[in-house]
């Protein structure tokens, strides 16, 4: 059976094409479940879903499955929006085609008996007609709800994501992925994801400082015999008796504890005896465990593994250790007016940035990118994956750059769809960068074939395999096509996702101080404006950038940073407080 | 592994979910015990929630470990 399966924030459409083409089949069978005005004997507005996607997804098709190897159908699809629905609008869409009625009818009946049982969605709550005031189905803590704003013909409109919201969004939907054992060499900017400790103490034994002389601590001697000589890799144990001295080298494991290390400019020696002229209050000793203690924590789990932090791992032994997968980030570009870099554009074309703009910003990320280029039309876009014959399965993130010939979120998001992702949010409240898209695989997360240690490269025979639609990456993006919005949605959104993805903690907003005033029109979205981040003492400085539009890029080779400027705000004064992302320390794990 | 909290458990515990660190595999009764200490109140609801791991409904002789994906599933009510 053909199975379909959308979790959707979205109102879910008043006409819905049937799972297989209609001719050959004798029954399609639809089904909408509606909200109703009353809950519990009271009138309500609305009622708020909740679902745990990745599960819910899979525990349909299992039903489906299951129910149609009894009642055998041929298609069937299942639409389930969630989050705040009104009174009267449906919270469920089933599609049923079978050969005959009596199947789909009885597929159906049980189906929905069962999802009732099974699937995990729940209605949260109810809200109630002519108050504000949220009633409660289940127990649960009063959060603010708002209700989708009515449209001009009474159809609720979808309101813009909140850059909080988008990013929370990205953050539950983007969950680690299985870490792998990788050699340290290949360790690099990958995230650690179990804590290192140290296997012993560091030192392992007491190790002279100078060179000189090791005698015991408490011996006041004024004349010693020298009793053996140690350079810096020999292991000598042996305790030493009052009056016996061991000539030591720096670095030098010292015989036994207990011990100082008198200079060897503080000594006369003569043969095998040694008179001590001048004693230091220092010891000369770093003593066994005086860095770090057996058992103490040296890099905690989602560290990204810098230079510093893979040679302690080095230093501690630890050549395999356990992080992040490589990730495998498949890129497509759309549009028709976009040519290559070496090309000379036609009047009503321009070149193409954004792939080498995107791949110079997953290489903070080690991944492996494969970019293709799509023609922006549906039908030829469809063609071109299934002629290309990618698989994205074998992908964890897949990027779709949106061209601007024709609209292009409409294009990318049915194209998403046909790819088979849930559109979590297609719009945010962002500039540049409104009409950003993001979807995940209503299915569950595939897991990888194995945890065992990587190999190099992704094998060939994984990339190309012949699926139609292929729906199994486990989140996408589709970006605006103006190369600014690309620059600034890949920090906020797509950055995000990676950190995520690879177990890291993603990037936050910090808070620094204007170096000029920002002076712009009022604008009803939250901006993130270029700036370059300056240090003046301990504050970090923005010096915002002058860009015109979302297709003017030159500000972005002096660009660091991105400042969050609020909604509907025409003037930051100079030391004005604000919010951003610092660019740099964000990809490059520190500053 | 990761346990994640739905509908009226997020009220209970106040989160979307830990990470607990399990030094060993655990079975059903242990994985509750560790919850149960973390949050008490969890306890009341454990007739009713049913556990899942890695997006399927899990046993109930199923064990937990490593890098698991655990559920706590309360009475659903999609639809």
């Amino acid at each position: 059976m053909e199975i379909e399966i959308q979790l959707t924030h979205e109102p879910i459409a008043e006409k819905i094409s049937p799972p297989l083409p209609l001719g050959a089949h004798g029954a399609w069978l639809e089904f909408r479940g509606v909200v109703r005005g009353e809950e519990d004997g009271q009138t309500i507005r609305a009622l708020e879903y909740q679902a745990y996607p990745e599960m819910a997804g899979r525990e349909i098709r299992r039903l489906l499955q299951e129910i149609s190897a009894r009642h055998p159908c041929l298609a069937a699809k299942v639409i389930h929006r969630i989050g705040v629905i009104p009174v009267g609008e449906t919270a469920i869409y089933v599609g049923v085609v079978s050969p005959h009625r009596g199947e789909a009818i009885a597929l159906l009946a049980e189906f929905m008996d069962r999802l009732k049982q099974d699937v995990p969605i729940w209605k949260r709550r109810a809200i109630a007609d002519g108050a504000d005031s949220a009633r409660r189905v289940t127990p649960c803590a009063p959060i603010e709800v708002r209700l989708p704003t009515s449209g001009g013909q009474g159809t609720a409109r979808p309101t813009l994501k909140s850059l909080d919201e988008a990013r929370a969004e990205i953050c539950t939907h983007c969950r680690p992925l299985p870490a792998v054992r990788a050699p340290l060499a290949e360790a690099f900017g990958r995230v650690l994801r179990e804590t290192v400790c140290a296997p012993e103490d560091l030192p392992s034994v007491d190790r002279a400082t100078r060179d000189g002389y090791a005698i015991c601590a408490d011996d006041v001697s004024k004349t010693f015999s020298v009793v053996d000589t140690i350079h810096a890799a020999d292991w000598k144990p042996r305790q030493l008796k009052p009056g016996e001295t061991v000539r030591v080298a720096t670095g030098a494991a010292l015989p036994c504890s207990g011990l100082r290390v008198v200079m060897q400019e503080h000594v006369e020696r003569d043969g095998d005896k040694l008179h001590v002229v001048r004693r230091e209050n220092s010891t000369n000793v770093r003593l066994r465990g005086e860095e770090v203690r057996q058992g103490q924590p040296l890099v905690p789990a989602g560290t990204k593994l810098n230079a510093g932090a893979l040679a302690i791992l080095a230093m501690v032994g630890n050549v395999n250790p356990l992080v992040s997968p490589r990730l495998r980030i498949l890129h497509l570009t759309t549009g028709d007016e976009i040519v290559p870099p070496d090309q000379t554009p036609k009047p009503g074309q321009i070149r193409d940035s954004n792939s080498i703009l995107i791949r110079g910003l997953v290489q903070h990320f080690p991944c492996e990118l494969l970019h293709a280029h799509l023609p922006e039309d549906f039908e030829k876009a469809k063609q071109s994956v299934s002629a290309f014959r990618l698989q994205p399965s074998a992908f964890d993130l897949l990027l779709v750059s949106g061209g601007a010939s024709v609209g292009e979120k409409d294009f990318t998001r049915s194209f998403l769809e046909w790819l088979g992702f849930d559109i979590v949010f297609s719009q945010i409240n962002l500039r540049p960068g409104r009409p950003l898209i993001f979807g995940v695989n209503g299915g569950a997360p595939v897991p990888r074939s194995s945890a065992a240690t990587e190999g190099g490269s992704v094998p060939a025979s994984r990339l190309v395999s012949s699926l139609a639609p292929p729906n199994k990456v486990r989140v996408a993006f589709g970006l605006p096509g103006n190369p600014l919005s690309h620059f600034v949605c890949f920090h906020f959104a797509v950055a995000t996702a990676l950190a995520c993805l690879t177990g890291g903690e993603p990037p936050e907003f910090l808070r620094g101080q204007l170096a000029e005033k920002l002076d712009d029109k009022p604008c009803p979205r939250e901006t993130l404006w270029p700036a370059r981040l300056e240090w003046n003492d301990a504050t970090p400085r923005l010096r915002p950038l002058a860009w015109t539009s979302s297709g003017d890029i030159t500000c972005l080779t002096a660009a660091n940073a991105l400042v969050r400027v609020p909604a509907n705000t025409s003037l930051l004064e100079q030391f004005a407080e604000v919010d951003f992302l610092p660019v740099t320390a964000m990809l490059g794990g520190g500053w | 592994m990761r346990i994640l909290f739905f509908a009226q458990l997020k009220d209970v515990t106040g989160c979307d979910g830990i990470e607990l660190a399990a030094t060993a595999p655990l079975n059903c009764d242990r994985l509750w015990a560790e919850l149960v200490k973390r949050f008490p109140a969890l306890n009341a609801h454990r007739p009713n929630v049913r556990l899942a791991r890695n997006w399927e409904y899990a046993s109930p002789d199923a064990i937990f470990a490593g890098d698991d994906e655990v559920a706590l599933i309360p009475p659903v009510s999609g639809g």
